[in-house]
């Protein structure tokens, strides 16, 4: 007990440093996400109406009823089915407690689960990000079909992913389960090696 | 060697860009071309004639078209590990550097040995694999495969790995438009200019289709500079993908199609970074297939022989690529169109012998269009015959409309049977051509939801029809996806007519008249086949193979199908259609992988602690997804069975820690958690009290075991559940159904949290004492506050948040601590610095085998979807006073027989003996047979804490007969050894090792 | 192939996993041909060609098991619904 704390390994460690020097002019931005806390929060039975008036009330968010992203602040919730949403904390000092303050406000409306570990998140931006997407992502992001707000849950190579888009450059994030962060990354830099990747963390 | 001039390389005209020179080898001989050139016009503009042999008898053969439909020119194309037999000469875009060489000839392509094989012709003819080859079946595989290999073939793959890559993508648009001919574009132009996203694929390297290779005149511009025009207009439109170099492939359900873009086939090796190919799915609101039709030959003697064209391709070359395929050249032509190869020749200085037309009576335009050109015609006349060697034609018998025979002196002949439009995607999914007699050619009959078909693909073979419905279709396909099109106008076109009438064989033939070049089935075995009863159209191709080989009879069928059917007196619809499958084109295997080949043919999934154990220089193996430590050698250890040996005594004597996250962890929540558990394990969950743990079995609907695992109730309202490694996707997706489907009244929510927690086991009667220094204070571990089968909340390594499980899967003193995933890393290496004094040891998957198994736990191998919760001795678990999943169908008679091979121990009477999985039980001098199998051992391992073998296995009625001897026979690995059934539990079979 | 999830929209039929049936229900183990019930319900299948309910499980998407009306003929889909719970 008398060493320190060990220190955390965050799932995209190691697996970005391959990809060479930062290209100027790089096609693609990938920015691993490691302070976001995240939350599996599940409405309970017959109280999605009281969940969504306490989520209101909190955050000032209207829970989602479709794959969409609803944010205020430092805090958003994405619909990844009927009743479920990903809840979502920027730059969250302390990941478990997000989940354990959601749990604690939503007693008897919604079920919690921290997920902050359970998923690894990276950032995918720039002017060719479309174009690396669409090598793996069977859903269509072009800008009338999906835009800032949008989300998606579906699969890219084989892994699990929910897709959200933050912005008009376009900058997307993406979800995966932790253990697939490695081919993830694999998977982003065989098909985004063609427009220059640029990594930052 | 230098290369000789492009010796039929046309003075002047051509799409081709004489500015550049490209070198190129073909079976050794340097040669040159330029840019715009394929390999075939390059050949040509070579003088090469002769571009391969055929598949059976070895024939010479010539280049016959410009296009994907090539039976003929087949070439391996590069060498070494990029070495891809069967390139269509025809559609290789030429590059420096190009090599390439002639394919089905030995030793060289103009002294073939095999073509003696036309000799033997009697032999092979149609049916002749079933005929002559039928038995003794020893002889197929010895003697008949390795001489027909030898004798025929299709080129040489490369044996060594693939050095490029393939990829796959997503593509979605309004319309798309297969095809970029004149048809094609105009659909293209229409729907985009009505603001929809269209794309535009083309398999050639350049749009145009046709208006590249005729002389067309739109709008009083050039065909190819008209098509300049309108691709410079839809490449302006943000809104329009063009895609060369693309075949849409395959036509799917609800409007979804396979295209494969040839990325870097045209350039010696794709750039760094660059796909070889990408494999398309495209996602289409609406799609107008504009691809064309293929012109069909007409079956005469010696129509396979070098000089021998059809006559669109060779305007193709001349017209396209300013090549001569010929200098003295006869035309036999049944209809209008192939007379524009006169005009053509007459331009390029080509001298056309003669022309030869069926048809009594010709228009009049046609006949001074002959005179001009200088050649003799024969209205009413047929080629019978064409005569040559490897190196060319010689000549032509020509049988005049008064029934005389004459030869005609020619170097080349252009063949035109007419057009069969290319309606291949409209039958991908079910649907069949129909005939049309007007045209003499099948059309489309339905077709797929979303599909239009547009210009010479629906029969309409003049360009001003194909404008016309390419501005039509174009529009009502944008309309259809929700676009308004404006007012469509329709470029001007001169008229041209077609004047078909139908010859589809010639008649009194002296010599082999072929049908599907590729495959070498002639006429005369299309009789044969009609004489032996195959005379359905799928009996036809089977027996006599048309249209099997790699270009699908595109120039085959048709006539394939007429010939049967002035055979059998029937009309062609009543013989039947030609259909189609997916691929238009043959797709290289490694486009379907795509990413997924190697290391990553599916995803990896890596363990939180997976940094470290590689640090340690863990052994890994493959557990489903997951890369798991198998074991830790440490320096010295060379035998596998050695570190894991000491990985269990140190477990069994000290302690140990082994990374066991892999499990599936389901978090259930909601008031009715403890119900829905009830209801899907075999025993009781809802009254299990919070903070305790309890091992469970889910059955199968028919009473067969699924899963078994522990699960924690964490609060009144709130359980964790682990399942298999192996399972965990399968009974998320059961628990999802229970609820959705069976049970939606229940309030009950599910989530995955396998990846959120890293799990450790800490294994060993040195347990507590490594966990004691781990945790934070405050927490109490001792036995009393966490007994066996306890749950509860901590702190370890200064404030990481955890869930401390009492739960053994190695029979000793054992706690399973959970993390969050991100802490994995460091926690592993405090518990090994923590238990260092105790001896700690890292162990993998196999001592945590071997102790399962000295434990007498049943695990994957005897969960083998065949055992019941009774054959594993859970029985008693079933409960009596609920309903769950499987319990009624688990009472079948067949399922509670006591005679069914159940759990038991098995180790060898000679305790030296080995043990092996896969051995089956027999009675003591039983004979080996199926009648006398009383089960198989499902599990074994070398125990260290016996120095022998045991082993699990699934026995008829194995609980009641322990202490009795049988054989454990495993004829595959030369097994026989008497073992003795004895309790599945090796060690501690009280448990006291789990509660102090 | 296509499937329009009610949730999460037209998607390609690979993130898909097929159940089949869904027009039989599973029996009250209470009945006294309880035995019987089950076996039909566990084995016995209609096999129409035409439309047909069928059970689908959206495991790449949202998770929601989904009734598809498909017919057998032309995989065509003429109606999608949430099945439950949901």
């Amino acid at each position: 007990m008398s060493d320190p704390m060990p220190n955390p390994r965050f799932a995209f460690a190691g697996h970005l440093t391959a990809i060479g020097s930062l290209v100027a002019g790089a096609g693609i931005t990938l920015m691993p996400k490691d302070d976001l806390a995240l939350a599996t929060v599940i409405a309970r039975k017959g109280q999605a109406g009281v969940l969504g008036e306490r989520v209101q009330a909190l955050f000032g968010i209207p829970l989602p009823a479709r794959p969409k992203r609803a944010a205020a602040g430092k805090i958003a919730f994405i619909g990844t089915g009927p009743g479920q949403w990903l809840a979502i904390e920027e730059s969250s000092g302390d990941p478990q407690s997000f989940a354990a303050k959601l749990a604690t406000e939503f007693a008897g409306s919604g079920s919690v689960c921290d997920q902050s570990d359970g998923r690894a998140v990276i950032r995918v931006s720039g002017p060719r990000a479309r174009h690396v997407l669409a090598k793996g992502l069977p859903v269509d992001l072009h800008p009338r079909a999906f835009g800032p707000g949008d989300a998606a849950l579906s699969q890219i190579a084989l892994i699990s992913t929910l897709l959200w888009q933050i912005d008009e450059a376009p900058t997307y994030e993406i979800a995966v389960f932790r253990s697939m962060a490695g081919s993830f990354a694999d998977w982003l830099i065989a098909s985004g090696a063609e427009y220059g990747i640029a990594a930052m963390s | 060697m230098t290369p000789l001039p492009q010796s039929r390389r046309l003075a002047s005209g051509g799409l081709i860009d004489r500015s550049r020179t490209l070198s190129f080898q073909f079976d050794g001989k340097p040669m040159t071309g330029h840019p715009g050139d394929t390999l075939a016009s390059a050949l040509i503009a070579n003088g090469t004639i002769l571009a391969g042999r055929s598949f059976k008898y070895h024939r010479p053969r010539g280049i016959l078209t410009a296009g994907s439909e090539e039976p003929n020119a087949l070439v391996e194309l590069r060498s070494g590990a990029r070495r891809e037999p069967n390139t269509k000469a025809t559609t290789v875009e030429l590059f420096d550097g190009l090599v390439a060489r002639s394919q089905n000839r030995w030793p060289s392509l103009g002294f073939d040995v095999m073509s003696v094989n036309s000799l033997l012709s009697p032999i092979f003819v149609a049916g002749f694999y079933y005929k002559t080859f039928m038995w003794p079946a020893a002889f197929w595989e010895k003697l008949y495969e390795p001489l027909i290999r030898r004798a025929a073939g299709l080129g040489r793959a490369s044996r060594e790995p693939d050095p490029d890559s393939y990829e796959k993508a997503f593509a979605f648009c309004d319309v798309l438009v297969i095809g970029g001919g004149p048809t094609g574009l105009m659909a293209a132009l229409s729907a985009a200019r009505a603001g929809a996203h269209v794309i535009l694929c083309d398999e050639d390297f350049s749009f145009g289709g046709r208006l590249l290779s005729e002389q067309f005149v739109i709008d009083g511009q050039s065909g190819a500079d008209w098509k300049a025009a309108a691709v410079f207009e839809l490449e302006q439109n943000p809104a329009v993908t063009l895609m060369r170099r693309t075949t849409v492939f395959g036509g799917y359900d609800q409007s979804t199609y396979g295209a494969l873009e040839r990325v870097g086939d045209h350039l010696p090796v794709p750039l760094p970074h660059m796909p070889r190919q990408r494999l398309w799915k495209i996602v289409a609101k609406r799609a107008v297939l504009a691809a064309g039709a293929v012109e069909r030959q007409i079956v005469f003697g010696g129509n396979d022989r070098p000089g021998v064209m059809m006559a669109s391709a060779l305007r193709s070359y001349v017209n396209r690529f300013a090549a001569a395929p010929a200098q003295r050249l006869g035309l036999f032509t049944n209809n209008d169109d192939g007379w524009k190869t006169v005009a053509d020749c007459i331009r390029a200085g080509i001298k056309v012998e003669a022309v030869i037309d069926p048809r009594p009576a010709i228009p009049e335009a046609f006949r001074q269009l002959a005179i001009q050109a200088g050649a003799r015609l024969f209205e009413g006349g047929l080629v019978q015959d064409a005569h040559g060697t490897a190196r060319g034609l010689q000549s032509i018998d020509v049988m005049t409309s008064t029934g005389r025979t004459e030869s005609v002196a020619v170097d080349g002949l252009a063949v035109s049977g007419g057009w069969n439009p290319a309606v291949a995607l409209t039958c991908h999914l079910g649907a069949r051509p129909v005939w049309r007699d007007d045209i003499s050619a099948f059309v489309a009959g339905d077709t797929p939801p979303g599909l239009v078909v547009a210009g010479a693909a629906t029969g309409a073979f003049d360009l001003r029809s194909c404008l016309a419905d390419g501005v039509r279709l174009g529009a009502e396909a944008a309309q259809a996806a929700g676009f308004t099109a404006v007012a469509p106008t329709v470029p001007a076109a001169s008229e041209e007519t077609l004047g078909l009438m139908p010859l589809w064989k010639v008649t009194g033939a002296r010599t082999k008249a072929f049908v599907d070049f590729q495959n070498d089935v002639t006429a005369k075995d299309i009789v044969i086949a009609e004489r032996e009863g195959f005379r359905s159209v799928e009996h036809l191709k089977r027996y006599t193979t048309l249209g099997m080989a790699t270009d699908q009879g595109k120039t085959a069928n048709v006539n394939g199908l007429a010939i049967m059917a002035a055979l059998t007196g029937r009309s062609i619809p009543e013989t039947g259609t030609t259909t189609f499958r997916p691929p238009y084109t043959p797709v290289a295997i490694g486009a379907f992988a795509g990413h997924h080949r190697g290391k990553h043919f599916r995803p990896t999934r890596l363990t939180p602690s997976h940094a470290w154990a590689a640090e340690q220089g863990a052994q890994f193996v493959e557990a489903g997804q997951w890369l798991r430590a198998q074991w830790f050698p440490k320096p010295g250890e060379t035998d596998w069975l050695t570190s894991v040996n000491r990985e269990v005594i140190a477990v069994r004597g000290a302690v140990g820690v082994c990374d066991v996250s892999t499990l599936g962890k389901i978090d259930i929540q909601g008031a009715d958690a403890g119900t829905l558990l009830d209801r899907v394990y075999i025993n009781g969950f809802s009254a299990l009290p919070v903070g305790k743990v309890r091992y469970g079995a889910m059955l199968r609907e028919d009473g067969i075991v699924m899963d078994d695992g522990t699960t924690a109730r964490l609060a009144q309202d709130r359980y964790v559940m682990s399942t298999t490694t192996a399972n965990a996707a399968k009974v998320m997706q059961h628990l999802e159904f229970c609820h959705q489907v069976l049970w939606p009244e229940l309030d009950v929510q599910m989530v995955s949290v396998t990846e959120q927690w890293a799990q450790f086991s800490i294994a060993g009667p040195r347990a507590r004492d490594t966990i004691q220094k781990l945790i934070d204070p405050m927490a109490d571990v001792s036995n009393m506050a966490l007994p066996y089968m306890g749950v509860t909340t901590i702190t370890v390594c200064g404030g990481i948040p955890g869930r401390l499980f009492r739960i053994s899967f190695s029979g000793e003193l054992a706690y399973e601590l959970a993390v969050p995933a991100r802490y994995g890393d460091g926690v592993i290496r405090a518990i090994m610095s923590a238990g260092a004094e105790y001896g700690i040891v890292a162990y993998g998957t196999e001592a945590l085998g071997v102790m399962r198994i000295e434990k007498g736990h049943p695990a994957g191998n005897e969960l083998n979807g065949t055992a019941t919760a009774r054959d594993l001795g859970l029985g008693k678990l079933m409960s009596q006073k609920k309903d769950f999943i499987g319990r009624v169908m688990a009472e079948r008679s067949g399922l509670t027989n006591p005679d069914r091979p159940s759990l038991a121990g098995f180790v060898p009477v000679n305790r030296a003996d080995r043990l092996r999985a896969g051995a089956h039980f027999l009675g003591l001098g039983a004979h080996p047979s199926a009648s006398n199998d009383q089960g198989y051992m499902t599990s074994v391992a070398f125990s260290p804490s016996l120095s022998h073998w045991v082993g699990l296995g699934l026995i008829k009625n194995g609980p009641n007969r322990h202490g009795e001897r049988v054989r454990a026979y495993d004829p595959v690995r030369r097994g026989d050894i008497e073992v003795e059934i004895c309790s599945p539990v090796f060690i501690d079979p009280e448990g006291g090792r789990l509660r102090v | 192939m296509q499937i329009e999830c009610p949730f999460c929209g037209k998607r390609d039929a690979h993130e898909f996993a097929y159940l089949g049936d869904a027009t039989v229900a599973r029996p009250d183990p209470a009945v006294p041909d309880a035995a019987r019930a089950f076996y039909e319900y566990v084995y016995l299948r209609d096999n129409p060609a035409g439309s047909h309910r069928e059970l689908w499980y959206h495991s790449a998407g949202c998770h929601s098991w989904l009734v598809v009306t498909r017919d057998t003929r032309t995989h065509a889909i003429e109606t999608i619904a949430q099945v439950g719970a949901r």
